[in-house]
């Protein structure tokens, strides 16, 4: 026992020898949070915008007046002439251009639809796709509301009509941080005891002091208990941090049990702490340690639903996500946050997770053990 | 400024073995764009498809039933009735049986005749906001369709048309091959050096070179060197599987996009150096090189998330970003065509990152080793 403590000892210092370090293991990840809780989101807003009104009715100047109301767009110029639009946006000025044709008032009135343009840079598809919608759903209720109170010139007025009362469950407000933040906790707890315990292992081999510690009274169990301790309560600490700091500058608020969350990241932690000792057995170096590791990451990242949601991806994509440790403790997170689910619901991604923690962390001890013979 | 090409080739030759005896990190480097390459093509997609629909029909008539067949009648939704208790139907959510809840009242089918005004009610899992938007809409699209279909005719008075230039089909891909090109090159140049030079710094064989005749400035630039190589290489590579497996187009010069990127490479691995010179150990140089260059590639440049829908602050940060403006560079040149006029004020900022970065570096390597 008393072993084991001094090596804890000796481990800690190593951890916080310098300052660097503790600004690495505290600060960045915050740093990280507060960005990726700001940046993370599939809005769109202020996409640049040439108006182009060779119309100039009334109608067409209530629709300059929508777009210039919502942050969703930003009208930066008003321009007529077609070579000038293209211009500006093959020059990356504008985004999207929103052409009404002359006569345009007219030709509604002699019931001719006529046909508003939306020109759209398509280099970012997806955003350009959303605010097509915007723009769309723009046009149609200025054009609504426009001839709802006017002399109509032909029907589009129903006789029956089925409405839809909506509520939102569990982000009323539709904000992005409630979703987002319990994903970049899952992150972040993923990188410090995955990445942080590899390259902790790999460089006592590449200096070779792994060898010393080999030749201590320690035994290989003591010596591995006191390698992945300190990452462990590393780990929780920064939850605990991160968890903090989170309700306080993004008001998150837990709706599930705290020790259910904490009991859970525990047995989220043999897997990724089960990663870091297989990632130091199979590497030489530091370098390679953390490249290992992060080709991981991002393996788990893209593959876990942290932002792209898995339900639209391929079939096949789907079924890999599976294979993703991340995938399940990532549901578990979220449904523990935001809906305050309890373990019974959360099983069929508690027992896989589990499974795989204990199979990963026994298979990642045993190669350790044989390396090291 | 090179005095001795040759001292400066034994350096590089020295570094390039110690990257070709590294076949493991040499195999990631080029392994991973490329998975990440398809991942990003194939799996990004924001578009919805069969969410799961729970429907509580207590009114079981024919224009219910109808509106239920409305539902079923696209790829948006997969609708089931369910039979259970209305109190539970929370569980539904809290199981993910469920993304969205259509509850039809009673008296749907005789207010729906008699009074020719009816609500449903529309409970949805939003704990995604943008994907519970997106559920919000496609409702209403259905029951639009509906409106339309049994109602009578609503209708605009004209025609909308949206007209996608440089990318018609909205392809993700287009998106991110040059995009990751872009990422690629600034973690090989900025990531890979900085830990090159500070594991010598580490080893104490920095020392070593250092009592040899080598000059620092001859160290530096054959130390990256390789890399500069390594980099360029696995761009082309990226851009080869974007242009042959995903049709990415290549509108522009491929001159001018070889020249903006040497400019580019050449800012990162600024920044690599400026990295080595500020930290001693591997692991606090490739913790602070990530944090540095990964998350804001990722993150501030455009890369997946627009800058313009960030809140300010983070927006002004994003000019600090070398990536940014590489950024439009690539996809102006590949997918838009633009020329070097049309791209100048990316080319200046990062000329002007470029020297801020490499004269702050090599002032701190010469005190670092005078120390």
């Amino acid at each position: 026992m008393q072993q084991i403590i001094s090596m804890l000892i000796k481990e800690f210092k190593q951890i916080f020898r310098t300052r660097e370090m503790v600004a690495v293991i505290f600060g960045v990840p915050l740093a990280q949070m507060v960005i990726l809780g700001y940046t993370i989101t599939n809005e769109v807003k202020n996409v640049s915008l040439f108006i182009a009104d060779r119309d100039n009715s009334r109608l067409s100047r209530e629709f300059i007046r929508a777009f210039g109301q919502t942050d969703r767009f930003n009208i930066i110029a008003y321009e007529t002439d077609r070579k000038k639009i293209e211009q500006g946006i093959q020059s990356w000025d504008a985004q999207m251009a929103i052409v009404v044709p002359r006569n345009f008032n007219c030709d509604i009135q002699r019931g001719q639809k006529p046909e508003i343009q939306i020109i759209v840079d398509g280099v970012d598809g997806n955003t350009a796709g959303v605010a097509v919608g915007y723009a769309q759903g723009i046009l149609s209720q200025v054009a609504l509301n426009f001839y709802n109170n006017r002399s109509i010139p032909f029907s589009f007025r129903t006789n029956r009509i089925v409405q839809m009362e909506e509520r939102m469950f569990y982000n009323l407000n539709l904000d992005n941080a409630q979703y987002m933040i319990p994903g970049i906790v899952v992150v972040l707890v993923t990188i410090i005891s995955m990445m942080l315990s590899a390259i902790n292992l790999v460089r006592e081999k590449e200096i070779g002091t792994l060898e010393q510690l080999l030749v201590t009274p320690l035994s290989r169990y003591q010596l591995l208990f006191g390698k992945l301790l300190p990452f462990l309560l590393l780990t929780f600490l920064e939850l605990f941090l991160v968890m903090t700091c989170a309700k306080f500058i993004f008001s998150i608020h837990v709706h599930g049990s705290y020790l259910l969350m904490a009991a859970l990241a525990a047995i989220f932690l043999f897997t990724t702490l089960g990663l870091g000792i297989f990632v130091s057995t199979i590497t030489g170096t530091q370098q390679q340690a953390m490249f290992v590791s992060w080709f991981m990451m991002v393996f788990m990242l893209i593959m876990s639903g942290f932002f792209i949601p898995i339900e639209n991806m391929p079939d096949i994509l789907q079924k890999i996500t599976y294979l993703n440790p991340m995938r399940y403790f990532l549901y578990i997170i979220r449904d523990i946050i935001q809906k305050g689910a309890s373990l019974p619901y959360l099983l069929s991604d508690v027992i896989p997770m589990t499974v795989y923690g204990l199979v990963i962390f026994i298979l990642s001890i045993m190669n350790f053990h044989k390396r090291l013979a | 400024m090179i005095r001795s090409p040759n001292r400066i080739f034994a350096i590089s030759r020295k570094e390039f073995l110690h990257i070709i005896h590294d076949p493991r990190s040499l195999l990631i480097i080029f392994v991973m764009p490329i998975a990440q390459l398809v991942m990003f093509g194939y799996a990004l997609n924001m578009e919805i498809q069969n969410i799961d629909l729970a429907v509580i029909d207590y009114s079981k008539t024919e224009y219910s039933r109808r509106l239920v067949q409305e539902f079923e009648g696209n790829n948006f939704f997969r609708p089931y009735y369910y039979e259970g208790k209305y109190s539970e139907i929370e569980q539904l959510f809290l199981k993910r049986e469920a993304r969205v809840i259509l509850i039809i009242e009673k008296d749907f089918d005789k207010n729906y005749q008699l009074t020719g005004s009816v609500a449903v009610q529309i409970l949805i899992d939003a704990a995604d906001p943008n994907a519970g938007t997106m559920m919000k809409y496609y409702c209403n699209f259905v029951i639009n369709n509906f409106n339309e279909r049994y109602g009578g005719k609503v209708l605009l008075p004209f025609n909308v048309q949206p007209r996608i230039w440089y990318n018609p089909d909205l392809k993700s891909s287009y998106f991110f091959v040059p995009g990751l090109v872009a990422l690629i090159l600034v973690m090989i140049s900025a990531l890979l050096t900085s830990i090159t030079i500070t594991r010598e710094k580490e080893m104490g064989t920095m020392e070593q070179i250092l009592v040899s005749p080598v000059k620092p400035r001859e160290i530096i630039i054959g130390k990256v060197l390789p890399y500069i190589l390594m980099a360029f290489l696995d761009g082309f590579l990226i851009l080869l599987i974007g242009v042959v497996l995903f049709n990415v187009p290549f509108e522009g010069s491929y001159l001018l996009l070889i020249f903006l990127s040497t400019l580019y490479i050449t800012t990162a691995l600024s920044l690599g150096l400026m990295i080595s010179t500020i930290v001693s150990t591997q692991q606090v140089a490739m913790m602070v090189a990530l944090a540095s260059t990964l998350l804001p590639t990722v993150m501030l440049s455009g890369f997946i998330f627009p800058i313009k829908s960030m809140p300010v602050i983070l927006q002004y940060i994003s000019y600090v970003v070398p990536a940014k403006y590489y950024l439009i560079i690539i996809r102006g040149i590949m997918l838009k065509g633009n020329t070097l006029a049309q791209l100048a004020t990316q080319m200046l900022f990062l000329l002007l990152m470029t020297a801020i970065l490499l004269r702050n570096a090599l002032v701190r390597f010469k005190t670092n080793l005078e120390k």
